[in-house]
């Protein structure tokens, strides 16, 4: 195998490999020490992109591993986290399917419709299932960092695509 | 419009069932590996409790390694810094000796009297020494929605949950989930923590509520209660789990108080081997 085709394939795993970091790793999206309310749902903003982009990088079972793992981590019930980031995949695969041409605009407003329904089923089955005790204003200001940004990293992604993958869609 | 309706249905079941050569699993299906695994786990099955505990104590492993770069990176920050700081530390050290030396007059003079009075009052050591298990943090993830901790002692060490767990004999939280190898302690600033406390001179009795944010609150107080700043927090110990006396932290006058402890900065803590008098959850 050349030097180049190891590389194309390590690009190409990048966006699963972050995240599975994400998952695993202490790093987390919540910079309580700098800005109380602030945190975001990176994983799901990675899922969205690369699935509507590159479904080829981003498979489902790896998908369904890393939310596992981020329960474990998190102290969910098991499973939880794998079904909210299957509900992004799904609207993700259903957008790819219906559109022809996507922009960061439609992008922007089909990520809504994906995170709502997947943050939905997140807290409905985490109120109505579990003992844990979660804040709604917490959901609040996560649901919105995380849709406020989706355009800064679709930039960010779209940038990786275009320098490191290729800038075919799928 | 029949034929949008049926553009519909295919886009949708295809979106649903669709596989490839590398989504080698349709999502319905994994949806409905994820909700039987879910249900699992939720109603508390032996098997799922026991591959739980393996899987909780293989992760936190490999997340404590996988986390090493981002504890490496600040480690260096403050080696630099704490180099050229080295001169001013070096001669507030040999000031701290100086006065270390003069203590030590006193230590044996100290020692034999404490021997003695140990001897007029009969006592044993301290027995609650055998009882206590440091523990080392593994993991810190600050979630946004749940504030807890992982460290690497669990049941092998006899923890059980409910326990108590404290720094420097401040309260830190308790334990809330034991596998063989680790367990995971709920903070006192996390949305489920609820912990009866009493301070003032009249002992008020309040219950400290976490809130997800970094003070937890006093509520359910008598009536009209005014806030003093600064009077210290104990934890009363009417829930049969924490120990009465275990310093918290001290009052503001917004009712919140501050911790002892900042539960963002644990690296080691204790874990009180004190079998609660109730269930917890």
């Amino acid at each position: 195998m050349s030097k180049s085709n190891i590389l194309n394939k390590l690009f190409a795993s990048g966006p699963l490999f972050l995240l599975y970091y994400l998952s695993i790793s202490e790093i987390d999206s919540n910079l309580e020490k700098l800005f109380e309310i602030f945190s975001l749902n990176l994983q799901i903003i990675i899922i969205y992109f690369w699935i509507i982009k590159r479904p080829n990088l981003m498979g489902t079972g790896h998908i369904f591993l890393a939310g596992l793992i981020n329960d474990v981590v998190m102290g969910f019930p098991l499973g939880i986290s794998s079904l909210s980031y299957l509900v992004i995949c799904f609207v993700g695969n259903y957008v790819r399917n219906k559109s022809v041409n996507t922009t960061i605009a439609s992008d922007w407003f089909t990520f809504l419709i994906a995170l709502s329904l997947a943050n939905l089923l997140f807290f409905s089955l985490l109120n109505n299932f579990s003992d844990i005790t979660i804040s709604y204003a917490k959901i609040g200001y996560n649901t919105f960092f995380t849709l406020f940004l989706f355009p800064v990293f679709w930039l960010l992604f779209n940038l990786y695509q275009m320098s490191f993958i290729g800038s075919q869609d799928a | 419009m029949s034929v949008s309706r049926d553009d519909f249905s295919i886009v949708f079941r295809s979106a649903l069932l669709q596989r490839g050569a590398t989504q080698k699993f349709s999502i319905f299906s994994l949806i409905i590996v994820a909700l039987i695994v879910f249900f699992l786990d939720v109603y508390g099955f032996a098997i799922v409790k026991t591959a739980r505990s393996f899987i909780n104590d293989v992760v936190y492993r490999v997340t404590y390694l996988a986390s090493a770069p981002t504890r490496l990176f600040p480690g260096i920050n403050k080696g630099i810094t704490g180099h050229f700081n080295l001169k001013k530390e070096n001669e507030e050290l040999r000031q701290v000796i100086e006065r270390y030396k003069a203590l030590d007059l006193n230590l044996e003079y100290i020692s034999n009297e404490n021997k003695n009075l140990k001897k007029v009052l009969d006592t044993e050591d301290v027995q609650s020494v055998s009882n206590v298990v440091l523990a080392k943090v593994l993991v810190d993830r600050n979630s946004p929605f749940l504030k807890s901790i992982i460290i690497n002692k669990g049941s092998k060490e006899g923890i059980i949950k409910g326990m108590p767990v404290t720094q420097n004999k401040y309260l830190v939280g308790r334990i809330v989930e034991t596998n063989y190898l680790s367990s995971r302690v709920l903070l006192l600033n996390d949305l489920n923590s609820r912990i009866p406390v009493t301070f003032d001179e009249k002992s008020t009795q309040a219950i400290l509520t976490g809130g997800g944010t970094r003070k937890p609150t006093l509520s359910y107080l008598p009536e009209n209660y005014q806030f003093v700043e600064g009077i210290t927090v104990f934890a009363s110990g009417k829930d049969g789990i924490f120990s009465a006396g275990t310093p918290i932290g001290k009052t503001r006058e917004s009712g919140e108080v501050d911790l002892f402890i900042d539960p963002n900065q644990l690296s080691f803590v204790t874990v009180n081997l004190i079998k609660p008098s109730k269930e917890v959850f």
